[in-house]
């Protein structure tokens, strides 16, 4: 699903985020990305979304080589990912099902589609009954909750995350991965960046570490360290 | 695609609402640069007016020396008149020394250094000629003719108080073309500020779009037809300008007496129609111009 071939990603001339990074992810899997800060979690997952082009190397996506994709076929890459970020990227001017929804209006998505899919992944993230509130009247948990099912709604093939349980408690971090496991069992493959062991720790799924841009380990049901 | 349309049309809605003051700026500046476009056309057609007239009465003025004898005259006349097939015999009139200087004393009401050195006594006589040619080569080369007749002090032709005309109309075209031109590069240049404040405003929005996989295009159109109506709606509001402002200008040259060449310079209502879709068309095009090099540069927000 997710092939990195010696990927180096440079910012101008000599700052190095990641370098020689090589590593594959099958249909299905939930992989962690870890490392300290800066090590070169959050630029690997820009270069799966297009948001970043690597410098050296291949990164397949979906099939797709991303590295080398003109810039008029990135939108439809982006239909087959979910993304989830620390700070949830809510519109604070929309309500919950509208924030949702947006996600299926900007790709043409018809009324009637959006109207039955919406309130099933509101349901799936058990905020049903918070559709109408506004994102500022949620607590973070719920706002990730949200951002969540915006990411799901498209039913993509890979979810993204970075940092998603950054600036929550344990207790709703706890929830949050449950949700993302849930998601992953449907056959989504997710593919987290974090520095939180107590969620690596506690799921015991594939870690793949960086440090200084590269991999220094990669393991099947790791843990922290 | 009636998705896709629907909010197009809603996104471009919210988005003029929201930015007002802007909005009301570049729609003013789009009229008043159209408003000048249109007047520019007006004049023109004006002063094209005014030339055909004289063009097609071309004068010839023949002044005698005001101590020619009257065998001088008499054979400048007979010369005037051996031309028929040139020269219009029956509107040919000799002004003698009392119309001449009586004609003097109003051509130069405004100027009375010049009069106060015209005298009954020196004042020369004159031939008043029509041609019947449109030829004005040919009246050109008689008036070359006649100079060099017995008695005949100057020629003066119509024709050449058209350079002045010419002149002048070359001038107030350029003058309002550049004016025009300026105000048209700063709607535009107002139009993409206001698209650009506008995306700025929605960044985040933006962003997320992007993340989720909407296409440049899906994103940039709401901003093109929010800039194409600010330009339309200046072009509407230039026409209403052009329409008040030709009317003013038709019911006030009716005031003036016949034949003083100034009925001429009335623009005809179909000349009229043509401006008026010409300024609506540009409005759109600046509209149109502003917004997609808004949308396209800052896109990457």
């Amino acid at each position: 699903m997710i092939k990195l071939d010696g990927v180096t990603k440079v910012y101008g001339t000599d700052t190095v985020a990641v370098e020689g990074v090589s590593f594959d992810v099958a249909k299905g899997d939930f992989v962690f990305l870890v490392g300290p800060s800066g090590s070169g979690k959050s630029t690997l997952l820009r270069l799966m979304s297009r948001e970043e082009v690597a410098t050296e190397g291949d990164v397949w996506v979906a099939g797709r080589n991303v590295s080398d994709m003109p810039p008029s076929r990135v939108p439809f890459l982006r239909r087959s990912l979910g993304n989830i970020f620390q700070d949830y990227k809510l519109l604070l001017n929309k309500t919950v099902f509208e924030n949702v929804a947006f996600a299926l209006e900007v790709i043409g998505k018809p009324r009637h589609v959006i109207n039955e899919q919406v309130p099933f992944v509101l349901e799936l993230v058990g905020l049903q009954d918070k559709s109408e509130r506004l994102p500022n009247q949620l607590s973070g948990g719920e706002q990730q909750r949200v951002s969540i099912a915006r990411a799901f709604v498209n039913r993509p093939l890979i979810m993204l995350a970075d940092e998603p349980t950054g600036n929550l408690d344990p207790a709703t971090s706890e929830g949050i991965m449950g949700l993302l496991q849930a998601i992953n069992e449907t056959g989504t493959t997710v593919m987290m960046a974090t520095h939180d062991h107590r969620v690596v720790n506690a799921m015991r799924r594939r870690v793949v570490q960086l440090d200084r841009g590269a991999v220094v380990r990669d393991q099947e049901r790791g843990v922290y360290e | 695609m009636m998705a896709r349309i629907e909010y197009a049309l809603r996104e471009t809605w919210a988005s003029f609402r929201r930015n007002l003051t802007l909005t009301m700026a570049a729609v003013l500046t789009s009229a008043i640069a159209l408003l000048l476009v249109g007047t520019t056309f007006l004049i023109q057609r004006a002063f094209e007016n005014l030339l055909v007239q004289w063009r097609g009465d071309v004068a010839m003025i023949v002044f005698v020396r005001s101590d020619a004898s009257p065998e001088q005259i008499a054979l400048i006349d007979g010369t005037l008149r051996a031309a028929p097939s040139v020269i219009d015999v029956d509107k040919l009139r000799y002004f003698d020394k009392v119309e001449s200087y009586a004609e003097a004393q109003r051509i130069f009401v405004g100027d009375p250094v010049t009069l106060s050195l015209l005298t009954p006594e020196t004042i020369p006589t004159q031939f008043k000629v029509v041609p019947l040619t449109q030829d004005t080569d040919l009246v050109r080369s008689l008036a070359d003719q006649y100079r060099t007749l017995p008695g005949v002090e100057a020629v003066a032709l119509a024709e050449d108080e058209f350079e002045i005309i010419s002149t002048l109309s070359a001038f107030v075209r350029t003058v309002t073309l550049i004016m025009s031109l300026v105000l048209l590069g700063v709607a535009i240049g107002l139009i993409w500020s206001t698209i650009r404040t506008a995306m700025f405003a929605r960044r985040r929005e933006i962003e997320v779009m992007k993340l989720v996989g909407a296409t440049n295009w899906f994103i940039r159109i709401p901003f093109m037809l929010e800039g194409l109506l600010q330009g339309l709606i200046g072009g509407v509001a230039s026409c209403a300008g052009v329409w008040v402002l030709n009317s003013a200008w038709t019911s006030g040259v009716a005031a003036f007496k016949p034949g003083t060449g100034i009925s001429s310079l009335v623009v005809p209502s179909g000349y009229l129609s043509g401006v008026m879709l010409i300024l609506l068309l540009l409005g759109a095009m600046i509209g149109a111009i502003g917004s997609a090099i808004a949308a396209s540069r800052f896109l990457d927000v």
